[in-house]
């Protein structure tokens, strides 16, 4: 029989730090990330995208559903160098009669002013801050109405770039949240579940089965056209969070339950019971931590598919819903050729996304490969 | 065998008779019902329904009964085969159903076949040219196609098709095909209506797979039975594909299993964009408008189509692998 | 025969007889890897005389596997042969063929593999593959090699299983390796090389993976089947005692390089090199008095990495002479009063 040692080992798991002589687990693992540019490439990227949603309302210069019925579609403003730093010329809105579509022109004699630090439309930055002032905004003439539209506007004539940015905080957050929850039921559970036996495990088994049995999506579908339309969007949020972690965490404690019971029947487990150590000290203290890397690694290939998740539910009219916005809500302007042919930048939506996802699918891929390389 | 099998289809029967009971209350759970959800469509186009002919569909859905009662005419007139009649079509559910299911089934198992056909020889060329920019072009590759959108896909496929040459928009036919009788032109037109939404739908669980498919072989290659299969003096083809493949196949086998539903599904939001008429939008549209009798069949049907699945993915396995034990 | 067959140095410097099945000259084998280049062999010379049994003893990692990998040519993808020849002679009739001049895959090294050269691994446990049968896995090499006729293949293997000593071989061929236990797969791998009468069988650690009772039987068998079939052996083996057993020959091997060289006799009764001795000194023996603590040779095995200069051996051993071990390669020399013992090692020059 091998001894506790080699099992240890075996069981890949992270080694104590102090550990003399040797290079701590951890710095291995970040000299493995390192050695991967995409994974670290996708970090940066990630850590970018999360700062401009943390500052999201700060550097969006309108609302993000302030209606305006003189800029519908309009394409992204063209910025020029006028006599006053940056500006964009003044804009002309016509009704195409034939194409029964809005078409603008420019004014190359009118050049308006983009201001930075302006004083705009109130908000709270973190969510708590209550300010007013943004990173840029346009100048203009009282009576007249035009904007900066950096990546265009939709067809109520809302600023995308604005949009994008509102509905990062839920998109980006979101499936994020409802990974930590998953993963987190996922552990506990799966650890009970190993650890206990008997009936309780025999139970959590059979719910497990249950949950299986049923379609991811379609269920994802049916639970989410349940929740309630009448309540506030944070709840909203959380309902769908909810839904996300409650079907979520089924393979997680699976591959935990099985860790457990491998482990729960070494014979440091059952020295340690021995000696008189709770079952709650033996859970904590050595079953939670020898998981751990496993645990990260799972939820952090999760994410991504979190992500796109809640986008699906929401392009489908049964995740987050108008006037809230998030990347799925906007990917509804861009469902038909028709729109996306006349109007290819409703797609920097998409275009956010894809890039999210795939920064998460690669850094969870560099984390795996530099915590567990033989995995 | 016979017996795994026995045993296996008794407790997929008792797994269904949970999962429908589970389901249909997931489905009444928004207060309000179908006929409320009729009615205001009525009303807000000027209509009304005379009180005799609500009366009536109050009886047959009995919106007023308690859920036990509900779940009950449900389940046992499903049993006998009548799925009821849509609301909506005043056609029999089961008969939407059906050719929905059948086009969704038939779909998703091309998109399957695809998937297996593309991912493993790239999986392992892949394999076994690590470390090259092939192999690098392909990780790449996959990295985006687990990370974009079916629909988005869809969309530029669309679009690009239909800028290079006459790519007919939506629909499963074009209208002259629509009730024609099956010939090779109709064959072709088919085709041409289903191949950008077979692509999009197996993109995804290709990149996936390849990357499966990949790491398995990459451990296969380095047990020790490959070198003996090399100091027979087999030709490197066979030892990767007779040797070396059939033991990296595992997870593609499994993936019959949760794949199909998977993908009989996911096309719902494809099919939006492509105006398919497949399962997907269907049961959407049951959700939303409260149809939870038709919404409840659809999604027992996709749980038996997943534990079908899943039994299938079980005997192929223990066919491919002879250490799989069925018992 | 080969003691008779007249003996004369070949340019490396080796003894070698008239007849040898394979002889290995100056063999240079890099790995190029991710963290740097690994010589793992560093000219190796070595002959084994028809039909005879010789014995590859040393620590880990000193090259023995990849000894034997490269006489099939089936070193890791990452390793390159950077200097040497690996000569083949399938008879006595024949004239020897340097088999490095083919192709890693080419057709005619294929037809060697399996045929005229064949390997047993030292796993018996995953030496064989999980998903074919063992009948099937038999029948692959003979269909390549022998017939091309189905039905006597599968007669064929049914009777090789027969002569390894498997009991109900019908029965055998029919099973999968997991339904067999680790002593009875290697019976099956030996089975499955012995198939096509190869003239060279290396065996890398056949018997390290089984208990000592099943081992007894494994050796038997493969001295038997040498003697009826007159199959040249190369026995990779870490145990001195298996070699006392097995072999007619003896090649001790220190990082990449063979230190030397003699017939099992002189090995055990008049080692020279003292890296030699001091494997000698490890093995436990009866009789000798337990409180003799048994010797561990000191140090390790350098970093392969690294290149030393002089004798690799000189840092671990007791009788270093400094300013010659350190600083000059030792060549192989042939032992005063010896035909056949050669050693590198300066203090017998
Ligand atoms: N794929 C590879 N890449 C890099 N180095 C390798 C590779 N395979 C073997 N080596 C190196 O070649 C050297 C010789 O290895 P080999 O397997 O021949 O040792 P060995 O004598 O058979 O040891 P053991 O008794 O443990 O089997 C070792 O130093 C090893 O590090
Ligand atoms: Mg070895």
């Amino acid at each position: 029989m091998a001894t506790v040692a080699e099992q240890l080992k075996q069981s890949r798991a992270p080694k104590k730090t102090e550990d003399v002589g040797s290079i701590p687990q951890w710095k291995l693992m970040v000299r493995r990330f390192r050695q991967s540019k995409l994974s670290v490439i996708a970090l940066f990227v990630l850590l970018i995208m999360y700062a401009l949603m943390i500052f999201g309302d700060f550097l969006a210069p309108y609302p993000h559903n302030e209606l305006d019925s003189n800029s519908a579609f309009v394409a992204p403003t063209k910025i020029v160098w006028g006599p006053q730093g940056p500006g964009v010329y003044g804009i002309t809105q016509q009704l195409n009669q034939e194409l029964l579509k809005w078409e603008y022109t420019e004014d190359p004699s009118i050049i308006y002013p983009i201001r930075f630090f302006v004083t705009g439309h109130e908000y709270r930055l973190f969510a708590i801050i209550p300010m007013n002032v943004h990173l840029f905004g346009l100048e203009t003439p009282p009576g007249v109405t035009q904007k900066v539209f950096l990546w265009g506007a939709d067809k109520e004539g809302r600023d995308l770039f604005s949009r994008v940015l509102k509905g990062s905080q839920v998109s980006l957050t979101l499936g994020f949240v409802g990974v930590v929850l998953s993963v987190t039921i996922g552990s506990l559970i799966g650890t009970t579940s190993g650890y206990f036996g008997g009936p309780i495990d025999n139970l959590i088994q059979r719910l497990i089965e249950l949950i299986r049995s049923f379609p991811d999506l379609p269920l994802y579908m049916a639970l989410a056209a349940a929740l309630p339309l009448d309540v506030d969007i944070l709840v909203r949020f959380f309902l769908i969070t909810i839904i996300i972690a409650l079907i979520g965490w089924t393979g997680l404690a699976r591959e935990v339950r099985g860790k457990v019971l491998a482990y729960a029947s070494l014979d440091y487990t059952n020295a340690a019971l021995a000696v008189g150590a709770s079952h709650w000290y033996i859970i904590t203290r050595h079953l939670v931590p020898n998981a751990m890397s496993h645990i990260i690694v799972v939820g952090m290939l999760a994410i991504p598919g979190a992500i796109g998740l809640e986008t699906a539910l929401s392009f489908l009219g049964l995740g987050i819903l108008p006037p809230a916005v998030s990347w799925g809500v906007l990917l509804r302007d861009a469902q038909t050729i028709q729109a996306v042919v006349a109007y290819p930048w409703l797609l920097l939506p998409v275009a956010c996304l894809v890039i999210a996802v795939l920064s998460f699918n690669l850094l969870g891929d560099g984390v795996r490969d530099a915590v567990d390389p033989y995995g | 065998m016979l017996n795994f099998v026995l045993r296996r289809v008794v407790n997929m029967m008792v797994l269904l008779v949970v999962v429908s009971f589970v389901g249909f209350w997931i489905i009444q759970l928004p207060p309000g019902s179908i006929l409320d959800v009729q009615m205001q469509r009525l009303r807000a186009q000027g209509g009304n329904l005379p009180e005799s002919q609500i009366e009536a569909l109050r009886q047959r859905y009995g919106v007023d009964d308690p859920f036990l009662v509900q779940y009950w005419k449900w389940i046992s007139r499903s049993l006998q085969g009548d799925f009821g009649t849509s609301f909506q079509t005043d056609q029999s559910v089961a008969e939407r159903i059906f050719n929905r299911l059948g086009i969704s089934i038939g779909l998703s198992l091309t998109a399957l076949l695809f998937t297996w056909l593309v991912s493993i020889p790239i999986g392992v060329y892949s394999a076994t040219h690590r470390y090259t920019w092939p192999d690098y072009v392909i990780t790449l590759a996959q990295f985006f196609g687990l990370s974009i959108p079916g629909f988005l896909l869809a969309l530029v496929l669309l679009i690009v098709a239909s800028q290079l040459w006459d790519q007919p928009i939506g629909g499963l036919f074009s209208t002259q095909f629509a009730d024609a009788p099956w010939s090779i032109a109709k064959v072709v037109d088919f085709i041409q209506h289903i191949w950008i939404a077979v692509i999009v739908l197996a993109v995804g669980a290709t990149a996936g797979l390849t990357r499966v498919m990949r790491a398995n072989l990459l451990d296969v290659l380095n047990m020790q039975y490959i070198q003996t299969a090399r100091a027979k003096g087999l030709t490197e083809a066979v030892v990767i594909w007779k040797h070396a493949v059939r033991n990296a196949i595992h997870p593609l086998v499994m993936s019959l299993g949760t794949l199909l539903p998977a993908l009989v599904v996911g096309e719902a939001l494809i099919a939006i964009i492509l105006s398919m008429p497949t399962i997907g939008p269907l049961y959407l549209d049951a959700l939303r408008s409260q149809d939870m009798y038709l919404a409840g069949t659809i999604l027992v049907m996709l749980s038996a189509l997943l534990l079908i699945g899943n039994l299938l993915a079980d005997l192929l396995l223990a066919w491919v692998d002879p250490r799989v034990r069925l018992d | 025969m080969s003691d008779s067959a007249t003996t004369q140095r070949s340019a490396a410097g080796a003894i070698v007889t008239e007849d040898d099945v394979i002889r290995v000259e100056d063999l240079r084998l890099n790995f190029y890897t991710a963290l740097g280049v690994v010589r793992a062999l560093n000219g190796v010379t070595f002959n084994i005389p028809r039909g005879k049994v010789l014995g590859v003893v040393g620590e880990s990692g000193c090259g023995k596997s990849q000894t034997g990998l490269a006489i099939m040519q089936l070193t890791p993808a990452a390793g390159r042969y950077e200097a040497g020849q690996v000569l083949f002679r399938e008879s006595s009739e024949q004239p020897a063929v340097n088999l490095l001049q083919y192709e890693r895959n080419s057709a005619e090294m294929r037809e060697i593999r399996g045929n005229n050269i064949s390997m047993i691994f030292q796993e018996p446990m995953t030496s064989l593959n999980p998903c074919y049968t063992v009948g099937a896995q038999i029948e692959e090499a003979i269909l390549l090699h022998q017939t091309k006729d189905k039905a006597e293949a599968q007669q064929r293997a049914v009777e090789i299983l027969r002569k390894v000593g498997m009991p109900n071989p019908e029965r055998i061929a029919v099973s999968y390796p997991h339904q067999l236990s680790g002593g009875m797969r290697q019976r099956a791998m030996i089975a499955m090389v012995l198939s096509c009468n190869p003239t060279l069988l290396i065996a890398d650690e056949p018997t390290t993976a089984l208990d000592v009772t099943t081992e007894a039987q494994i050796l038997d068998l493969m001295r038997e089947l040498q003697r009826e079939i007159g199959t040249s052996i190369m026995f990779i083996t870490h145990n001195l005692g298996v070699v006392a057993q097995m072999c007619d020959e003896v090649a001790v091997m220190y990082l990449g390089r063979i230190v030397e060289r003699a017939t099992v006799e002189d090995i055990f009764y008049d080692p020279k090199h003292p890296y030699t001795i001091m494997l000698l000194r490890s093995i436990p023996r009866l009789g000798v008095n337990r409180a003799m603590r048994l010797e561990s040779i000191q140090g390790s095995v350098p970093d392969p990495y690294s290149q030393v200069t002089g004798c690799p051996f000189h840092e671990r051993c007791p009788s270093a002479m400094p300013g010659i071990c350190d600083t000059i390669m030792p060549e192989e020399i042939i032992v005063a009063g010896s035909q056949t013992h050669t050693v590198r090692c300066h203090l017998y020059t």
